[in-house]
């Protein structure tokens, strides 16, 4: 583990990345306590205040500092987003794991179900889901898992049936041991280096399909400080004050980049035919 | 005169995150035009880092730290890479371990070899065309035009292997280098593959250095041998001098570890009550679809029996169905056909209860892939004693039984080299206390020496144990070393099972006799 995370240093991308996720890291774990302001304190003489020494990133349509409310908000779009992934992503690795030891027709019934939820786009995925089940937070986080799952069972799938070659699992099936074992402990583990690589990418496509969902008024609600929700809001004063939109839009723009760097870097650090 | 090639005190280090870490050491060799030099070691002792060191094609962190490697007239360290690429095939050709993998899967053969001819000989596509018809020709591959019209995975391994010879011998370099050019290939074909190497070479008088772990083989073609171990040339000899009077105590214990029928390591005789019996198995691969017929069988109506205690040897050529019959006995292939065993016939896969799949274990060849990599060697061990009733304080005890330290059990597979990996696997295999080990070429990707100490591990095991073995092997000399009775086996039938005493009989089937004769026996 240490040593994988030292090699993931020795690459710009893996180092630039690891520092982007700190920062994201400390900013989820103190941003209440780093914010100059309260996230919803109202200033009325401070209405659309351009940045400067009052307000760093300058101040929004009710005068609220854009700063705190970003350093804030940070809890309520990093975490979602990971979770998202998360359960999405476990799901996925389940399935693909399984139907590709199960093999036959089972297999064959898994996948192509897989292929009829594939066909639909994620994000109109997402909107049918959140529209049935009702707005919120949490209903969103479900939404973009079930929207991630079936790709990632696809994915899993793919490594998984090499892994189902090897004597490793054929000893396991000689032996008589149950179908759960012969899944969770033998394969799974052989088939996660591809799938924690595919996850950090993924972290960064649930963070701005999570912005998609509270821009279009399906995730987070107002007053929340939720990155995307910000963006929505600030449209309609682009003119006015672009920094209320640029600040939120860059923090995502941040963390997507943050987690992308990561993910490529880990394919560098996982690939034992790497020689340096 | 100059010879051919010239190695002079060569070093080597590869450079790793630990520190630099030697691969070879003060080596000289020289081979003289027209002479074939034996390169003989374990695997690890620098034999193949020497073959790049002279393709020149060695990976970015490897170290020259000292010597000189000539061709002919030519310093080969101080060419530039594009003197290199005159060099290469043209005066320097290889032949690599794995003909399947030297051969570009979507060229023809044609394309592969009049390729290499026009390059290196000048030649224009219509003159080459017609010289890698008479090279394929005479390297007695049947219908050479048809061959060229092909795709790599359209022929078979030998035939492969061929291809590569005659494209090498085609470029009339001034040394050749073949490394284990054998090894991939079951024993017939690869005893084709040697004749065929001596009648090119004393036709073209090419030099060639002959990398190869296996120093039977090695006699057998080349004028002297060279002796390697931990990137140090420890002896150098002549052919067969090597073998009848080694000098240095690393040469005797390669050639003691040679399996030779006639040294037996059994004496014993297994008693006559019947373990298993196998009747009329036909192994299933693959179904039948919706638009196509089910492929044949692997095997035909095999008819095996194993008594308690024995060991039966099972040999054939690669393809002959040999493992099939291991995967139908643990359950692993669909099979028709009885299986007899303690007073219940199984019909399928699904008849096997616990107490059938505690007894009858199987080894599988490769331990990389069959130990979990990512598994420590104790949960490995523990999970067999879980399953059949034992109790996990035994695996430090399972550990001393294949005489490996009890602190292995908290490492992982790739921790351990491939002879103690292969260990723990055996390991795994008597934790159920079985009663009958299939051993599936389970020595094969092992150096002599390391499979002559698993040879050794397995009879002790079965002093202390009393399990009987269905050793799977190709390797005659070995199994007739240890076995009771041996079956053949080809083109998925059983051709022959005989005791081992009447394998000098000549009511042997013709085939075994083949089998026979293509094993490499040793000299002196």
């Amino acid at each position: 583990m240490i040593e994988l995370l030292i090699r993931l240093m020795r690459r710009p991308q893996g180092a630039i990345g690891l520092a982007l996720l700190m920062l994201l890291a400390a900013v989820c774990l103190l941003g209440p306590w780093l914010a100059p302001y309260a996230p919803e304190k109202m200033d009325f003489l401070g209405r659309f205040r351009a940045p400067g020494w009052q307000n760093w990133l300058g101040a929004d349509q009710f005068g609220r500092d854009v700063m705190s409310r970003l350093l804030v908000g940070a809890r309520a779009t990093i975490p979602m987003a990971l979770a998202a992934t998360l359960i999405g992503t476990a799901a996925g690795a389940m399935i693909g794991t399984a139907s590709a030891y199960l093999g036959g027709r089972l297999d064959e019934i898994i996948m192509r179900t897989i292929d009829a939820v594939m066909a639909i786009p994620g994000l109109l995925m997402a909107l049918l889901l959140v529209s049935t089940l009702g707005n919120g937070a949490g209903n969103a986080v479900l939404a973009i898992a079930v929207a991630f799952t079936p790709s990632m069972s696809r994915v899993t799938r793919a490594v998984a049936l090499n892994v189902r070659h090897q004597d490793y699992v054929k000893a396991a099936v000689a032996r008589g041991e149950g179908a759960a074992w012969i899944i969770i402990r033998e394969m799974l583990p052989n088939v996660m280096g591809p799938i924690v690589i595919e996850t950090t990418i993924r972290v960064s496509f649930a963070i701005m399909l999570f912005a998609t969902l509270s821009f279009l008024g399906l995730g987070a609600q107002p007053p929340a400080s939720e990155w995307g929700l910000m963006v929505a809001e600030a449209r309609q004063y682009m003119h006015q004050a672009p920094w209320v939109l640029i600040a939120p839009s860059a923090a995502i723009a941040l963390a997507a980049i943050g987690f992308n760097l990561v993910g490529d870097g880990l394919r560098d650090a996982l690939n034992p035919r790497d020689e340096r | 005169m100059i010879p051919a090639l010239a190695i002079e005190n060569y070093g080597l280090d590869y450079v790793t995150p630990a520190g630099p870490v030697a691969v070879l050491r003060d080596i000289s060799l020289e081979i003289a035009a027209g002479q074939v030099l034996g390169l003989v070691g374990e695997s690890g002792s620098g034999k193949s880092s020497l073959a790049w060191a002279l393709m020149r094609h060695l990976p970015r962190n490897a170290r020259e730290v000292s010597g000189s490697l000539r061709l002919g007239d030519v310093d080969l360290q101080k060419l530039t890479p594009k003197q290199l690429t005159e060099v290469r095939g043209r005066r320097i050709g290889m032949v690599f371990q794995d003909p399947s993998t030297a051969l570009n899967p979507t060229l023809t053969i044609g394309r592969q070899v009049t390729e290499a001819l026009q390059r290196h000989r000048g030649l224009r596509p219509r003159e080459a065309n017609a010289l890698a018809i008479e090279l394929l020709g005479h390297v007695e591959l049947r219908d050479p035009a048809g061959i060229m019209r092909r795709y790599p995975h359209e022929i078979s391994g030998g035939e492969k292997q061929r291809v590569v010879i005659a494209t090498a011998f085609g470029c009339r370099p001034d040394v050749i280098l073949f490394d284990e050019p054998t090894t991939a290939l079951d024993v017939i074909t690869g005893a084709r593959i040697l004749d065929l190497f001596a009648r090119l070479r004393a036709e073209t008088k090419v030099a060639a250095l002959y990398i190869s772990h296996d120093l039977a083989m090695v006699t057998r073609v080349a004028d002297r041998v060279a002796v390697i171990r931990y990137g140090r040339v420890v002896e150098q000899a002549g052919g067969s001098e090597i073998f009848r009077a080694p000098r240095t105590a690393e040469t005797k214990a390669l050639v003691a570890s040679v399996p030779r029928p006639e040294r037996r390591l059994v004496n014993d005789k297994p008693n006559e009550t019947v373990l298993l019996a196998a009747s009329r198995i036909d192994v299933h691969y693959g179904d039948r679809g919706l638009f196509r017929v089910a492929p044949p069988p692997a095997t035909h109506a095999i008819d095996l029996t194993i008594r308690a205690g024995e060991i039966l040897g099972l040999v054939g050529e690669s393809g002959s169905g040999k493992s099939s019959i291991a995967r139908a006995l643990t359950g692993l292939a669909r099979f028709s056909g009885d299986i007899f065993y303690a007073g219940r016939t199984l019909h399928s896969g699904q008849d096997m209860n616990a107490a059938y799949r505690r007894d009858v274990q199987i080894v599988f060849q490769h331990p990389d892939s069959s130990l979990n990599p990512r598994q420590r060697i104790g949960e490995i061990l523990s999970r067999p004693l879980k399953l059949y009733g034992g109790n996990p304080a035994d695996i430090s005890r399972l550990l001393d039984q294949v005489r490996l330290p009890a602190a292995y059990a908290q490492r992982f597979p790739h921790q351990l080299s491939g002879g103690e990996k292969q260990r723990v696997a055996i390991a795994r295999a008597f934790a159920a206390r079985p009663k009958l080990v299939i051993c599936d070429e389970i020595t094969a990707p092992l150096d002599v020496s390391v499979q002559a100490q698993i040879i050794d591990l397995l009879l002790a095991l079965r002093a202390e144990t009393g399990a009987a073995y269905l050793f799977i092997t190709h390797d005659l000399n070995l199994i007739r070393q240890i076995a009771h009775r041996i079956a053949v086996m080809r083109r998925g039938g059983l051709v022959d099972c005989l005791p081992v005493e009447d394998f000098d009989a000549d009511h042997v089937h013709p085939y075994t006799s083949e089998l026979m004769a293509a094993s490499p026996v040793p000299v002196g």
